[in-house]
Parts: structure tokens; C-alpha cells; sequence
């Protein structure tokens, strides 16, 4: 076995080509990682949005909240088929809530565009409807109020959406914000929460509720399938019962299959490039280093040996440009990264969800990079015949 | 022999090692000519969208609709020429689901008066006029489907609940690339007479050609004005104003196409000056004798930026050559077919072709500025000593 030292040593003689095979090796690991990041953290802000225990009724034949209604006197039937969890005055913990974009203007980097929105009208239940909100700033609005929380996400990234301003539902019928709150990071951070009544008086939508939410007793299947039995049991009632963790999958599932088609494709891209640097900093390494390889299988080393040593050194160099990469890439988890949601048409915000199996995977690509360009290579060096090589 | 060509020359010293760089450098330009791509098709709708068009929905939220009687207040206020409405159904194929395309119900007659890059063929018009449950769809999405003319399709509604039976009365092309080529058009009498008593008169927004584009902004403002003292308040913009703040909700997506597509760069540059700085440390002992015999330093840097100019001119070259076919027929027809909305027109263009030849030569010679300037700096003495 030639020892590995041999092998950094050969690396650090020839510095500045180390250096730019690294990098280059380093840039697409780090364009891999970010984007798995942030594929990641599309899942897990929509996908914390919904919990396995929790039901969504919308309109039979509507894909989303946003296109889905029926009327307000539907809610409570709901709310009394089986499975539904009570709280603790016996009433039942769900509620028929109105959903609607909102066109408001961006402010902070890009002053005066106009973008979408979500704003959802809940009723004084909402807290305990969906538990993993908790208001962290203020209070939440008065049932029945002119006023709203927003979600950490949205604060101050649009005109009138932060604490102490109002913005405009109606002309002259401003809401004031009151509070701000947190949701574990799902995308209900992204969204403005106002009474119900106050949205529909508003807008016009009396009598209506886009969806509702309830909490059953539990995850299982046959809680489940009772309540959605029952629900979609009346065929005039025209409703349909989802897991709310299967509605938030389908719903982004557009979203992040459009980020990681464009990352994926943009690594694979730039992968090819960072091989073909690989592959000639190795055979010019090997080309440089002919009558020490000559030395060497005169001293005795095998083929497979030289072979195998030749290919090390193209996994450390890669391994080097990987862990560089990987590392910057953690960086990028202090970014936010806003984008339109395809299934609401509305801005949401996400994050960059490092985690250490997209770490890992991503300086094991970096050290497959380094196999593949260093195989061709190291084939060359194990045919070196010692004796020309000796000689030349 | 000219020191230009002797430069030039030395790229075929080791050819295995020039066509891997040439290679690298290509695949650079083509990442770099499809992101780019992507960028301005995706700026594309914005730039060729109507300028004398204004577009009217609801102030707050577009979920919500307008009172139909605002299209006759639209049509007579000043500056406005002719007006049309629209509703978006938001209708699925039953047969595909997850195939998303648009399906609007629109005025026949006065939409292809408003929008008129829509072109369709005159008997095709004459039979959609006709047909209440006619519908008109782009040539993109009657391919996709297996449409024809005279099909009679189904439609699931997503808004309004139920199936729609519509007939194919014909097929569009549109004359302007901003055109979305998979969209489903209708007649609004059909929805509306089949719609419940709330929804009934309702319209989604309003579409008006003004008499001078560059009063598009003021036109705009009087629509709104006009409906202030009402009770739903509007928003009016320019066609262009409207696709430009669409745009806005992937500012941060383009930002980030954006660096991509330079941080491609650095990697071409990586590889080139890489290839450049191994061949100057392999000709260490040449460049003394050249420097022995008389030349200059700066002939010594011409030499090296010369041969990396070559490698990157002949990368560039065989990148743009390979862009065409994979750019436009590969990347761009699906994209075309299934993100029409997004993409109604991609194709490279002609300034992104020009930056891509421009970038190759201009950053081959900036790679090999470092190798260059050490080449030019080499003591004479120590680079004849010196042995590879």
C-alpha cells in the first residue's frame, strides 16, 4: 500500500491547480446542497402544515381552499360527525374558515410591486383548532374585531404588515395588526390571520366558508374513515374529507417539484464540467509524476496498488472540494427565500432546511466526481511501464 | 513565425488535455446559454405583452369578482376604445388531472376584437360564434390532448362543481410571442346561464384597448377613480404592468438563476486557467530559452494569453453550436408544451448568444492572467534551471 500522506503531499506541491479543481468541485456541491436545502425546506413548511390528525373539508371537486365554498350552516354538521376531538366544555375543536389572496404592496427590497397575499378568516377558536400556532409578539385580534395577526414570515415585507399598522380589506375599513405568531415554520407563517366575520363582511362573502378544519381523536385510519364516511356520506352536502398532511403534499407538491427539477438539472450540468476539471488536474498530475510512478513499480508496487493510490488522490481532492462546498452551503440556512406557492398564487417564504443526510449526499457526490474523473487517469498511471518510464 | 500563431500553436502541444478543456468550457456555455435562456423567455411575456391593453379586476383580491354592469362603465370611459370580460373556470381534463391549463370563459365576439394576435381561422370564428358550448384552444394543448376540431370534450369544474361538456369549435396560433398556446376559451353565456343565482352576472376581469398606449397609466387611474364611489373598488393596469408584477412573486427565483448562472462561469474559468497554469509550469524551460534568445516578457504573456484565448474561443464555438439543438428543441419544446404559461416562447436569444461568445473569449483571457503574469515575470536563469 502506498501510504496516503504520499498522495496529500502530491497535492500540496501543485497548490494552485489543487485549489481550482477544488473549487470547481466546491461550487457544485454547493449548488446541490442549497438546492436539496431548499427542496427541503419547501417540504417541511408545507409539509409541518399538516398534521396526520387533523381533517380538511373543502368543496367536493375543488383542489384548494382557495377555489373551494359552501355555506356557512354545513360547518356545524361537520363538526358534529364522529372522530372529532372536544375540548374541554364538550365543544368540538375545528371551524369553518374563509381563505383569500390579498393584493398588498412589497416594501423593503423591492418598493411598490403589488404581489398576492394569503389571508385567513378564523374564528376565536383558532389557537386551539391549530395548536402549533402561538402568538409570540402582541396579542391575538378580539373575536368579532377589525383586526389580525400575521405570521413571522410576512412581517415587514409588505405595506401595513406589521405590528401597530393596518392595511386596507375594504375601502376606509382598515385592519390593524395586533399580533405576530409563530407555526413551527409551516406555511401558515406566510399568512395573515383576521376574524372570519370581519373578511367576509368585507368582501362580500356572507354565509360562506371556504373550508373546514377539525381535530380528530386520533391519527388512525378508522377515526379517519368514520369522519370522512360521514362527511361525504350526503351526496347533496357535494363535500370531500382530506388529511390535512395529504392536502398540504398534493398542494406542494408543484412548488417543489420545480425547485428540485431546476437544481438537479443545473447540478448534473455543472457536475460535467467540474469532472472534466477533475479529469485534467489528474492527468496532468499523472503525466508530471511518470518517473516516480516508474520508481514505484520498480520498487514493486503493484498495478492495482498504483491504481488505487492514483484514484485516492482524486477522492481527497474531491473530498476537499466537498466538504468546502457543503460548508458554504450551510451558510445559506440564514437566507429566506421568498416564492410564489403554484397552488394559492400567493408569495410564501421559505428557508434553506439543511439537514446531515443532504450534507452527506452531497460530499458523496462530491467524492463520486472525484472516482469518475480520476478512473481514466489512474488507469494511465498503472500501465506506466517502469522501465521507459525510468529512462524518460 | 507571427508570436500570435506560435501561441496558438501551443494548443496543440497536448490534445487529449485541450479537448477536455474545450469540452468543459462548452458545457459551461451551454449551462450558461440555457439558464440565460430561461431568464429571458420568462422576461419574454413581459416585454411583448400588450402596451395597449388595460386590465381591470377586483382591488383587494382577485378570488373575488365584479359586477358584469362594469364592463359598459369601462367601455365608456375616455381613452377607452373597445372592452371585453373574462372569468377564469378553472376546469380539468378528467382524463388527466394533473395536466394544469387555463380555462377562461370570455365574450367571443368583442375578445377577438380586444385581443386580436389571436388568430382564428374565419370558419373556425363563424362556428365558435355560433355554438354557445363552443370553445376555441391553443394549438399547444389540442396536440396534448389528441383535440380536434368538432370533439366534443368534458371538463371537470373546479370553481364551478360539475362536468362541462364543451364542443372544439377551433384551434388558435397567436401572432405575439407572449401568448400562452394551451389555453381553453369559452363562452361566458354558457357558464353563466348554468351558474347559481350567486355567482350569476359575475365577472372576473375586464380587458380594455385604449387609444394611446402612453396614456396607459392615466387611463388606468380614471377606471379606477371611477369605481372608487362604488361598492367594489378595482384595479387597472397595463397588460405589461400586470405581467410584470406576476413576475415580481420569482424575483427571488430569477436572483438565484441569476448568480447560478455566473457561478457557471467561475467554474469555466476554474477549468480553463487550471489547463493554462499546467501547460505554463510544463514550459517553464521553454520560456527561459525563449527569454534567453531575446523576447520579451510581454511576448511571453502574449503567448500564454493567446492559447487561452483559442481554448476558450473553440469552447465557446462548440458550446453555442451544441446550445441550438438542446436549448430550443430539447429543453424548449417541453417546456413550451407544459409550462406554457410560464415559457409561451423560448428560445435563445440573439444578445444571449452574443454574451456567451464574448464571455469565452473575454474570461479565457482573464483565467490566464495569473499564468500569464508569472510566465512573464520568470527569471531567466532559474527558469532554464529549472526542470519540469
Amino acid at each position: 500500500m502506498i501510504p496516503i500522506s504520499y498522495n496529500v503531499r502530491s497535492l500540496f506541491v501543485r497548490k494552485a491547480t489543487t485549489i481550482a479543481t477544488a473549487l470547481g468541485i466546491a461550487l457544485v456541491v454547493f449548488v446541490l446542497a442549497s438546492s436539496l436545502m431548499l427542496s427541503a425546506g419547501i417540504e417541511r413548511t408545507m409539509g409541518r402544515s399538516g398534521s396526520p390528525s387533523n381533517a380538511i373539508v373543502l368543496r367536493k371537486g375543488s383542489d384548494a381552499e382557495l377555489s373551494s365554498n359552501f355555506e356557512s350552516r354545513l360547518v356545524s354538521l361537520i363538526l358534529a360527525a364522529p372522530g372529532v376531538k372536544k375540548d374541554e366544555t364538550g365543544a368540538p375543536l375545528g371551524a369553518g374558515e374563509v381563505m383569500v389572496v390579498v393584493a398588498l404592496e412589497k416594501i423593503g427590497d423591492e418598493p411598490g410591486r403589488v404581489s398576492n397575499v394569503q389571508v385567513r378568516g378564523v374564528t376565536d377558536n383558532v389557537l386551539k383548532v391549530r395548536p402549533e400556532a402561538r402568538v409570540i409578539v402582541g396579542r391575538a385580534p378580539k373575536p368579532g374585531s377589525d383586526e389580525a395577526m400575521i405570521g413571522k414570515s410576512i412581517r415587514g415585507r409588505f405595506a401595513g404588515v406589521d405590528l401597530d399598522s393596518s392595511f386596507e380589506l375594504k375601502k376606509n375599513r382598515r385592519v390593524k395588526v395586533v399580533g405576530v405568531f409563530e407555526a413551527q415554520g409551516s406555511s401558515s407563517e406566510s399568512e395573515i390571520w383576521t376574524d372570519i366575520d370581519t373578511l367576509r363582511n368585507s368582501l362580500g362573502r356572507e354565509g360562506l366558508v371556504s373550508s373546514v378544519t377539525a381535530r380528530l381523536e386520533s391519527d388512525s385510519k378508522a377515526t379517519f374513515d368514520a369522519f370522512s364516511a360521514t362527511v361525504q356520506n350526503d351526496k347533496q352536502l357535494g363535500l370531500e374529507a382530506l388529511r390535512q398532511s395529504t392536502y398540504f403534499e398534493k398542494s406542494s407538491e408543484n412548488t417543489a417539484v420545480f425547485i428540485s427539477a431546476l437544481g438537479i438539472s443545473i447540478t448534473v450540468i455543472f457536475s460535467l464540467g467540474a469532472i472534466i476539471g477533475a479529469v485534467i488536474t489528474m492527468y496532468a498530475a499523472v503525466a508530471q509524476r511518470q518517473r516516480e510512478i516508474g520508481t514505484l513499480r520498480a520498487l514493486g508496487f503493484s498495478r492495482l496498488t498504483i491504481l488505487s493510490s492514483f484514484l485516492l488522490e482524486s477522492v481527497v481532492l474531491a473530498l476537499v472540494g466537498g466538504v468546502v462546498g457543503g460548508l458554504a452551503a450551510l451558510c445559506m440556512s440564514f437566507v429566506r427565500f421568498s416564492m410564489m406557492n403554484f397552488a394559492t398564487w400567493s408569495e410564501i417564504v421559505f428557508s434553506f432546511e439543511p439537514t446531515v443526510p443532504i450534507i452527506v449526499t452531497s460530499i458523496v457526490v462530491g467524492a463520486v466526481m472525484g472516482v469518475l474523473g480520476g478512473v481514466f487517469p489512474a488507469v494511465r498511471a498503472a500501465r506506466v511501464s517502469p522501465i521507459d518510464a525510468m529512462r524518460a | 513565425m507571427r508570436l500570435s500563431a506560435l501561441g496558438v500553436r501551443n494548443v496543440l502541444r497536448n490534445r487529449a488535455r485541450t479537448v477536455l478543456t474545450i469540452l468543459g468550457v462548452a458545457v459551461a456555455i451551454v449551462a450558461f446559454m440555457a439558464l440565460r435562456t430561461v431568464l429571458t423567455s420568462w422576461t419574454e411575456a413581459v416585454n411583448h405583452a400588450a402596451k395597449d391593453r388595460i386590465a381591470t379586476r377586483h382591488k383587494i383580491t382577485f378570488v373575488m369578482t365584479l359586477p358584469k354592469r362594469y364592463v359598459d362603465d369601462v367601455r365608456s370611459t375616455p381613452g377607452v376604445v373597445k372592452a371585453t370580460f373574462s372569468n377564469w373556470f378553472g376546469g380539468q381534463n378528467p382524463k388527466n388531472e394533473n395536466e394544469f391549463f387555463a380555462t377562461i370563459a370570455v365574450e367571443p365576439q368583442s375578445f377577438l376584437e380586444v385581443f386580436d394576435e389571436i388568430q382564428v381561422p374565419a370558419d373556425q370564428r363563424e362556428s365558435w360564434l355560433q355554438n354557445r358550448r363552443g370553445a376555441v384552444v391553443g394549438d399547444v394543448l389540442a396536440k396534448k390532448f389528441g383535440w380536434k376540431v368538432g370533439d366534443r370534450v368534458t371538463l371537470k369544474g373546479t370553481i364551478y362543481p360539475g362536468n362541462w361538456e364543451f364542443d372544439i369549435s377551433g384551434i388558435y396560433t397567436a401572432t405575439r410571442r407572449s401568448v400562452d398556446r394551451s389555453t381553453f376559451w369559452f363562452h361566458w353565456d354558457y357558464l353563466n346561464e348554468s351558474v347559481d343565482a350567486r355567482s350569476k352576472d359575475q365577472i372576473g376581469w375586464i380587458a380594455a384597448r385604449i387609444d394611446k398606449p402612453e396614456a396607459a397609466a392615466q387611463i388606468a387611474k380614471r377606471i379606477d377613480t371611477h369605481f372608487d364611489e362604488k361598492d367594489i373598488q378595482t384595479l387597472s393596469m397595463s397588460e405589461r404592468a400586470l405581467n410584470t408584477s406576476f413576475l415580481g412573486m420569482f424575483t427571488t427565483v430569477l436572483k438565484a438563476m441569476d448568480v447560478v448562472s455566473i457561478v457557471i462561469l467561475l467554474i469555466m474559468m476554474l477549468i480553463l486557467g487550471n489547463t493554462i497554469a499546467m501547460g505554463v509550469r510544463e514550459r517553464t524551460n521553454e520560456y527561459g530559452v525563449l527569454r534567453a534568445i531575446g523576447f520579451l516578457p510581454k511576448h511571453i504573456a502574449l503567448f500564454v494569453v493567446g492559447e487561452a484565448i483559442t481554448i476558450g474561443a473553440l469552447g465557446g464555438l462548440v458550446g453555442i453550436l451544441l446550445s441550438y439543438p438542446l436549448v430550443e428543441n430539447g429543453i424548449g419544446r417541453w417546456l413550451e408544451e407544459n409550462m406554457g404559461g410560464f415559457f409561451p416562447y423560448f428560445r435563445i436569444a440573439d444578445g444571449t448568444t452574443v454574451a456567451a461568445a464574448l464571455l469565452s473569449l473575454g474570461l479565457g483571457a482573464l483565467a490566464a492572467a495569473i499564468p500569464a503574469y508569472r510566465a512573464s515575470k520568470l527569471d531567466v536563469i532559474d527558469a532554464l534551471r529549472r526542470i519540469g
